[in-house]
């Protein structure tokens, strides 16, 4: 029987067996206390049939309630009477196995094939004794039927909870079947294969959606590591060609040494590029794989933000642009100052590099942090894009950099629960970078602004 | 001076000696945890070069063992991964600096070069003297010769470290880790926008340069006309 390996059939099995134990256990105790009550009921109709004797006996004598007794005996009812004399002989009257004398009520032991009986004496005033008894037969055959029942119904129980728990399983085992098969196509590489779903809204298609969504991000992440493998193919073939054609070149010419020394300082600087870019693929992909999150320390980025700001005032002044900042005092949040240092640092490299007029950061309650220039921005198709990794505008080929900056802010934010946004600058112009860490800084639990426009919502 | 190199890549190891030799330290070399660990333990160094992944016992667990029997040798822990993370591990452990694998000769140099001449812990420095060039660290002033010198405190930073490092080579990676607290290289020219700021201030009244650059390298404070050591 494969299916009682199932889960829903063992249950029932389990369940069904309880219900019975427990049943039987329920029967003895009923059945005592049927009895018992059973008993009792019977005790009052003895005693009201004494009583009618008794009645008798005061209106017709001894000889009376002798000739009453003699009319019950022939007549082999449910009741017995007995009349004993004073000296225990029976006067009139049958009752196998009664005391010589019997006051109040007893339970007799059955006699040759009858059952037992319940006996009520009463001694009359002439000192004679009568006995009434009926059979408590009926009174057990009662009990017993009250007893029984629950187990009856017990073992129905039972039975029917294995057949549901096998009707169960057979389902059980169909919906994980389906799941089965799904997940070994994905273990397979089908990464775009998905669990199927009942449409029933059950928790069996919670959790398939669950597990869809968690393969959904899987495919995402896979496609996005073949995405960077092929650019980082793409984007170190081409410095590495470019050395090799460089020291290629230098070793074909003459042998000289200030010439030699020129073609070796250059190739280490390209070296330094390639070793630039390697560090920063390095430091996104552990900041993306969540790399750091524990060594998180509660970080004042007011503080961060006015010091890196300046540092770069100066950096600003001397290339003829302006920084100005306002930062809004005490906006702390758990995070990495490094990872949030170089994340700012990037974005007004990028200001610097590729932005023009006066270089705004902001830092708002939140902590919202934006860096804003008055250059030529970046169209509202290429936002998206643009924080991938080495994606870079047609433009800014030619200008310095590895094509990771922003990469990398996207990577922090996300790191520290917040998202990234691209805009318009001020006014309209140049580009606004904006890094929303609200989500990460929980702390600043107060009434937090709207969201501003154009926000992506990660997914 | 005597430098000890606990490293197992025989081609880093001998890159490393060979260069530490040539600027006239005495090396010597480990090439794996266990040695290093021993002579670290039994022989006086002036500076201890580590690598962070080593095969018998990792760069960590020496510099653990080290710290933990009272020896408190500079260490310069060599790794090759580059993330904050594990600097900040490093740090923790007991390294006095850290270097990310690949590195530029002249930044190994400098670096080994601040640790073994970084003087012994003691009282508190409330002045710091380079030629006739003063800094005030108790009143946050600076003066050269007797014209007072008005710097930014980023600048201030900038110079008391360097001051603090004088005749010495400053790559621009250990001033933006140590000035600045920076661990990565902006595109933007930031330590030299900085230093050419401290330097025009520091000769606005006609004083001879003290801040030389070093082609390829770095920064050196000195005294005018000193031969950089």
């Amino acid at each position: 029987m494969p299916w009682l390996r199932s889960f829903a059939p063992r249950v029932a099995l389990l369940v069904g067996a309880v219900v019975l134990v427990a049943s039987f256990l329920g029967a003895g105790w009923g059945w005592l206390r049927a009895q018992e009550a059973l008993r009792r009921q019977l005790d009052l109709v003895l005693a009201a049939d004494a009583e009618g004797l008794l009645r008798d006996y005061e209106t017709y004598g001894l000889r009376g309630l002798a000739d009453a007794a003699a009319v019950y005996a022939r007549r082999g009812g449910p009741l017995r009477v007995l009349l004993l004399a004073p000296n225990g002989h029976p006067i009139a009257g049958r009752l196998p196995g009664a005391p010589a004398r019997l006051r109040g009520f007893a339970t007799l032991p059955p006699q040759e094939g009858d059952s037992r009986l319940r006996a009520l004496g009463a001694i009359l005033p002439d000192g004679s004794n009568l006995i009434v008894a009926t059979d408590l037969a009926l009174v057990d055959r009662a009990a017993a039927a009250l007893a029984w029942s629950p187990p009856i119904a017990g073992g129905l129980a039972a039975l029917l909870a294995l057949v549901l728990g096998f009707l169960v399983a057979r389902r059980l085992e169909r919906r994980l079947a389906g799941i089965s098969t799904a997940a070994r196509a994905v273990m397979a590489g089908d990464l775009t294969r998905r669990l199927p779903e009942g449409g029933s809204g059950d928790e069996f298609d919670r959790l398939a959606a669950t597990i869809n969504a968690m393969l959904a991000r899987i495919e995402e992440l896979v496609a996005e590591v073949r995405q960077v493998t092929d650019d980082v193919a793409h984007d170190l073939r081409s410095p590495l060609s470019r050395l090799r054609q460089r020291l290629e070149a230098a070793l074909a010419q003459a042998r000289g040494p200030e010439a030699d020394a020129a073609v070796l300082e250059g190739a280490i600087a390209d070296l330094d590029q390639i070793l630039a870019t390697f560090a920063a693929l390095l430091r996104i992909a552990r900041t993306e794989a969540g790399a750091g999150r524990e060594g998180f320390a509660p970080v004042d980025l007011s503080t961060l933000v006015e010091g890196v700001a300046e540092v770069y005032a100066p950096v600003a002044e001397e290339a003829g642009r302006v920084l100005r900042a306002e930062v809004a005092p005490g906006q702390r949040l758990p995070g990495s100052a490094a990872l949030l240092r170089q994340a700012l640092a990037n974005l007004l490299d990028n200001a610097l590099g590729h932005g023009s007029g006066t270089i705004h950061v902001a830092l708002r309650p939140g902590p919202v942090l934006t860096v804003a220039d008055e250059g030529p921005g970046v169209p509202p198709e290429e936002r998206e894009r643009v924080l991938r990794r080495f994606y870079r505008l047609d433009r800014s080929r030619n200008t310095p950099g590895t094509g990771l900056g922003l990469a990398l802010v996207a990577a922090v934010a996300r790191l520290h629960g917040g998202r990234v946004a691209l805009e318009e600058g001020p006014e309209g112009r140049g580009l606004g970078v904006t890094l929303d860490l609200r989500a990460g800084g929980a702390s600043t639990g107060r009434g937090l602004p709207e969201a501003p426009a154009g926000t992506r919502q990660d997914p | 001076m005597r430098i000890l190199v606990i490293e197992d890549d025989a081609a880093t190891a001998d890159y490393i000696a060979k260069g530490l030799g040539e600027e006239g330290y005495v090396v010597d070399l480990a090439r794996n945890g266990r040695d290093g660990l021993y002579l670290a333990l039994n022989e006086p160094f002036d500076v201890i070069v580590s690598d962070r992944m080593l095969p018998g016992a990792d760069g960590l667990a020496i510099l653990r063992a080290l710290r933990a029997s009272g020896i408190t040798t500079p260490v310069l822990m060599l790794t090759a991964l580059s993330e904050v993370d594990r600097r900040v591990e490093g740090l923790e452990a007991g390294a006095d600096d850290y270097l990310a694998k690949p590195f530029a000769f002249a930044e190994l140099r400098a670096r080994v070069r601040a640790l073994a001449r970084r003087p012994a812990p003691q009282a508190e420095v409330t002045e710091l003297t380079v030629g006739d060039l003063r800094m005030d660290l108790l009143r946050r002033t600076v003066t050269r010769a007797s014209r007072a010198v008005e710097l930014l405190p980023t600048e201030f930073r900038l110079l008391e470290f360097m001051m603090r490092h004088p005749g010495q080579v400053l790559t621009r990676t250990l001033l933006l880790e140590k000035v600045w607290d920076f661990s990565f290289d902006p595109t933007t020219n930031v330590v030299d926008v900085h230093v050419s700021r401290v330097r025009r201030k520091l000769e606005a009244g006609g004083e001879p340069p003290m801040i030389r650059t070093v082609r390829g390298a770095g920064y050196i404070l000195a005294p005018p006309g000193a031969e950089p050591g």
